[in-house]
């Protein structure tokens, strides 16, 4: 088998990252889709190197077929390029339980852009929780430089009850600037149990300290994993992450 | 014509691969060979990414496949339609009869393009 062909499928191994067994059931399988190919090219009156190459283009690049080749929703799901599906994924977009990425998609979500249940990042889309730049919890808590929610806490914070720089809600507790449906006088008992909880200090220090005890523990683990995943590809093929 | 786009084929390349091997057991190659001369240049595949697709209906046992040995001496996995399979095969094919009478009908293609008389009373 040429040199070529024999590279090729080694970096489409490296991205599938398979156990033995089944890498050495696929690998044998493509092998023999390309040696087929190549043998129909060169009776086609093509050359042994122009078979080959053109063999190897047409099967595709070895990330995007090697990727395909992945286990279907593994524990944990690192990619550099594409959607990471996984209990844990991570990558560009991730898609899992637990997603983290520039776009996240999952139970817990962290990410530029992340959706889910309960979420951190930059655009922070969840039901129950968010945290971010700009947070939107639905039916839960939105905590963020703007923040739409049930409840919804931050710099412009807008909700059913509503607390903040700036906050408009139904019942907007406390706020800078507020513009609130009830007053104090007609706000009904069910909305004031919430008072408390949005007006003192002590609940912004602890949604602090929630924010960032979530959120460090989880960039280093995406730090970690992101680096031992390139590691592995690297010390396999080094012109791989070049 | 352009060839289809990524988006417009997505979910359907299973339907096409169950299609293939509806007229007998095949091989990776083999199956990308008929698919590329059957869609005349409409369909362009990357001929490793059918394998992902292979193994994912393996996985619903829609087909199996089994290592034989090819006329080169080489060992070959050949894949081959389950009656699971057949039967996904059936119901997707008249889902997409159906599909292409609505859309046939919406978009106003000529009537004789349209393969409907089996679809009479059909409900969408």
């Amino acid at each position: 088998m040429s040199r070529a062909l024999q590279k090729y499928l080694d970096r489409v191994m490296i991205y599938a990252n398979r156990n033995e067994a089944d890498a050495a059931r696929i690998r044998a399988e493509l092998e023999d889709h390309l040696l087929k190919k190549i043998a129909d090219l060169e009776t086609d009156s093509l050359s042994r190197e122009d078979a080959v190459f053109q063999a190897i283009e047409d099967h595709g690049h070895p990330r995007t077929v090697g990727y395909g080749l992945r286990q279907r929703f593994p524990w944990v799901d690192v990619r550099t390029e594409g959607t990471a599906r996984g209990f844990v994924a991570i990558g560009p977009k991730a898609v899992g339980v637990i997603a983290l990425g520039g776009a996240a998609f999952g139970l817990l979500a962290f990410g530029g852009m992340a959706v889910g249940l309960i979420t951190f990042g930059g655009l922070a889309l969840a039901a129950l929780l968010s945290f971010g730049g700009c947070s939107v919890a639905l039916i839960g808590f939105a905590f963020g430089g703007f923040a739409l929610g049930l409840i919804a806490y931050g710099g412009f914070a807008c909700g059913i009850i509503a607390t903040g720089g700036g906050a408009i809600g139904l019942w907007v507790p406390q706020a800078g600037k507020a513009i609130s449906y009830f007053s104090r006088e007609t706000v009904p008992h069910y909305l004031q149990y919430f008072d408390a909880f949005l007006t003192t200090k002590r609940t912004f220090i602890v949604t602090m300290l929630v924010f960032y005890a979530m959120l460090f523990p989880v960039l280093l683990v995406q730090g970690i994993l992101t680096r031992k995943e390139y590691q592995r590809i690297k010390k396999a093929d080094p012109k791989l992450v070049e | 014509m352009r060839p289809l786009r990524k988006q417009t084929l997505a979910g359907n390349v299973e339907t096409l691969l169950l299609a293939v091997l509806e007229t007998g057991p095949s091989y990776g190659y083999a199956i990308v060979r008929e698919l590329n001369e059957q869609a005349e240049g409409i369909l362009r595949l990357g001929e490793g990414t059918i394998y992902p697709v292979l193994y994912r209906l393996e996985e619903k046992k829609l087909i199996s496949a089994r290592w034989r040995l090819a006329e080169n001496g080489r060992e070959r996995r050949y894949y081959r339609l389950t009656a699971k399979g057949r039967r996904a095969l059936a119901t997707n094919r008249q889902q997409w009869q159906m599909l292409e009478m609505v859309m046939g009908k919406v978009l106003g293609f000529p009537k004789g393009r349209l393969r409907g008389s089996k679809l009479k009373g059909a409900t969408i």
